[in-house]
């Protein structure tokens, strides 16, 4: 498949201050790739100069064929921006904040009302049109915008963060509209947040830490690369366990009351287990996370800077 | 000019949507036609309630012309700027649409108390009173919405800008003869009233709402509506010209300004004060 978004080189210096330091990367069409990192990493950074509202330091981004600093105009027809923070006007209706947005992306009259049930229907929130945005929640206020940003029918899709600050529930609602979104109208959608279990939806992920890509693969790939299975164990007969996975070759740490062995290979992993079943109270496998991923590259956790 | 339009109608429906902000703002200027019309009672002012309507009109159109343009920095902070920027409409027209919204809002308050008015004291003998009238509210609208807009494209952080802006209005208000008659005040602010623009739009303006359009010189100087700098004589006429081209310089100024802004520099969160200019 073609890139849709393609960025080489790119450097963003404020002053001294270099916020993002040479990076490149490549996003494929119809795809949902997510930018991960810590606050500061210089996420945001980058997603604001590809919708052209920062002027780059250095280097090229190509979306859809336009280039981010010279066919600004361009590029701003052709993709779509929900900021971290709410650009919405409070003092308008949500009908009143699409049609205006239909203004200034030149989407013409008559498809307007059509549209506006479209995206309004897609975030299910047909029924609420007439209401103002102050009166809406924050999830509601997110949605809006989501639908907002697609009105104009974009060819890619921006979200800062879209579903920080939102409770369990509405964050869930809002992947659900993302995956439709993909699904049916095959829209590049990029996203950054400091999620991890957000991250493993998307096809692909690039790990961001203090302005550099760190890493950049399928979270799959990252996962099997970064991460290991862990089995939590809790025995009866502790020397005797230490002794067996010893002789079967299964590292371990002895913590507090359990012992924390390693579950890659997990036929070693068995034998030990079937040979001290007699003993053995408890077990766990726990699958690698994305936190584990980050602390294993950037050496720390990722909410850590916050 | 589609976008023009849109952010037109945004202000219009602010205005209309705001009652209690819409109430409030009827209810100073009466105050202060109420107050300083019984302080001036007698002593210079033959009709001391329509001289005060026409100071209290057009310093209503001058501060919500003002306001209401660098509001665009409301919009910076509440993010909806941001909105706009990010979508291919130009940055003139919106630009034209914020100036035009501010204008029209404040001409239409203008309106209003003069409205009232009519039923308070303000009386015209020709229809085309109301019609300069209506035109000299355009003006002064259209020339302090863009003096608005240009403040709103130096600021870099919303709140302290709501205090220099008051430290900009007030004696911008007080010092005009709009309220208190050049005549009254000491040499000082005087001098401080001559290099005020408000005090040409308030000697236009009354003169106009006074109909007072066919006195000589010296006349319109002993009814406070020439302005005399030490000989000098600045008619009504010369002063609706100097506030023109005030006008247009800023409103050049402000568009000018508003296209090359880098939005982005703003801050959203800070208070400091040397964050303001940047």
């Amino acid at each position: 498949m073609k890139p849709i978004i393609s960025v080489k080189n790119f450097t963003k210096a404020y002053g001294d201050f270099t916020a993002v330091n040479d990076i490149s990367f490549e996003v494929e069409e119809g795809s949902i790739f997510a930018f991960l990192g810590p606050n500061g990493a210089g996420k945001s950074t980058t997603i604001n100069t590809l919708c052209t509202i920062f002027e780059k330091t250095s280097g090229t981004l190509i979306i859809d064929g336009k280039d981010a600093s010279t066919q600004k105009s361009e590029v701003r027809s052709s993709i779509g921006v929900v900021f971290q923070d709410s650009t919405l006007d409070a003092k308008m209706t949500i009908e009143e904040n699409l049609k205006m947005h239909c203004v200034f992306y030149h989407v013409p009259k008559k498809e307007v009302e059509e549209r506006i049930q479209f995206v309004l229907g897609l975030v299910d929130l047909l029924g609420e049109r007439k209401k103002l945005v102050s009166a809406l929640s924050g999830g509601m206020k997110r949605r809006v915008e989501i639908a907002r940003g697609l009105i104009h029918y974009p060819k890619v899709l921006f979200l800062d963060e879209p579903t920080t600050g939102l409770d369990p529930q509405t964050r869930a609602h809002i992947w659900e509209y993302i995956l439709k979104l993909q699904k049916e109208r095959n829209i590049t959608i990029f996203l950054t947040t400091h999620y991890m279990e957000e991250a493993e939806i998307c096809n692909k992920i690039a790990i961001i830490d203090r302005g550099v890509i760190v890493a950049h693969d399928t979270p799959y790939a990252l996962k099997k690369e970064y991460t290991k299975d862990k089995a939590y164990i809790t025995t009866k007969n502790g020397p005797e366990l230490e002794r067996l996975m010893s002789q079967y070759e299964v590292s371990y740490v002895r913590k507090e009351g359990y012992y924390k062995a390693d579950a890659e290979q997990i036929d070693r992993l068995l034998q030990v287990i079937s040979l001290q079943k007699e003993d053995i109270t408890d077990i766990e496998i726990k699958k690698g996370t994305f936190n584990d991923v980050f602390l294993e590259i950037t050496g720390k956790k990722i909410r850590e800077e916050e | 000019m589609n976008t023009v339009i849109a952010l037109w109608m945004r202000g219009l429906k602010a205005f209309v949507r705001n009652k209690t902000g819409l109430i409030f703002s009827l209810i100073f200027p009466f105050f202060f036609v109420y107050v300083f019309g019984a302080i001036f009672k007698n002593d210079y002012i033959d009709n001391p309630i329509s001289y005060m309507l026409s100071g209290v009109i057009i310093t209503t159109v001058f501060e919500s012309s003002l306001n209401l343009a660098s509001s665009t920095v409301d919009d910076m902070v509440s993010g909806f700027m941001k909105e706009v920027l990010v979508s291919p409409a130009k940055r003139l027209a919106v630009a034209v649409g914020q100036l035009l919204s501010a204008a029209t809002v404040s001409t239409l308050q203008g309106i209003l108390i003069l409205f009232i008015g009519l039923f308070i004291g303000i009386k015209f003998t020709t229809w085309i009173t109301p019609v300069l009238i209506l035109f000299a509210m355009i003006c002064v609208g259209m020339v302090f919405s863009g003096v608005g807009l240009f403040l709103a494209t130096k600021v870099r952080s919303g709140q302290t800008f709501q205090i220099i802006k008051t430290a900009v209005t007030m004696p911008l208000t007080f010092l005009s003869g709009a309220y208190i008659p050049l005549a009254m005040l000491p040499n000082l602010l005087k001098y401080i009233a001559y290099v005020n623009p408000m005090t040409y739009a308030t000697a236009f303006f009354r003169m106009i709402v006074l109909e007072k359009t066919s006195l000589t010189n010296a006349e319109l100087v002993k009814e406070g509506l020439a302005i005399d700098i030490n000989g000098f004589i600045v008619t009504p006429v010369l002063s609706l010209i100097i506030i023109l081209l005030i006008g247009l310089v800023f409103i050049i100024l402000s568009t000018n300004s508003f296209v090359k802004t880098d939005f982005s520099r703003l801050n959203r969160s800070s208070n400091d004060a040397s964050a303001l200019w940047g």
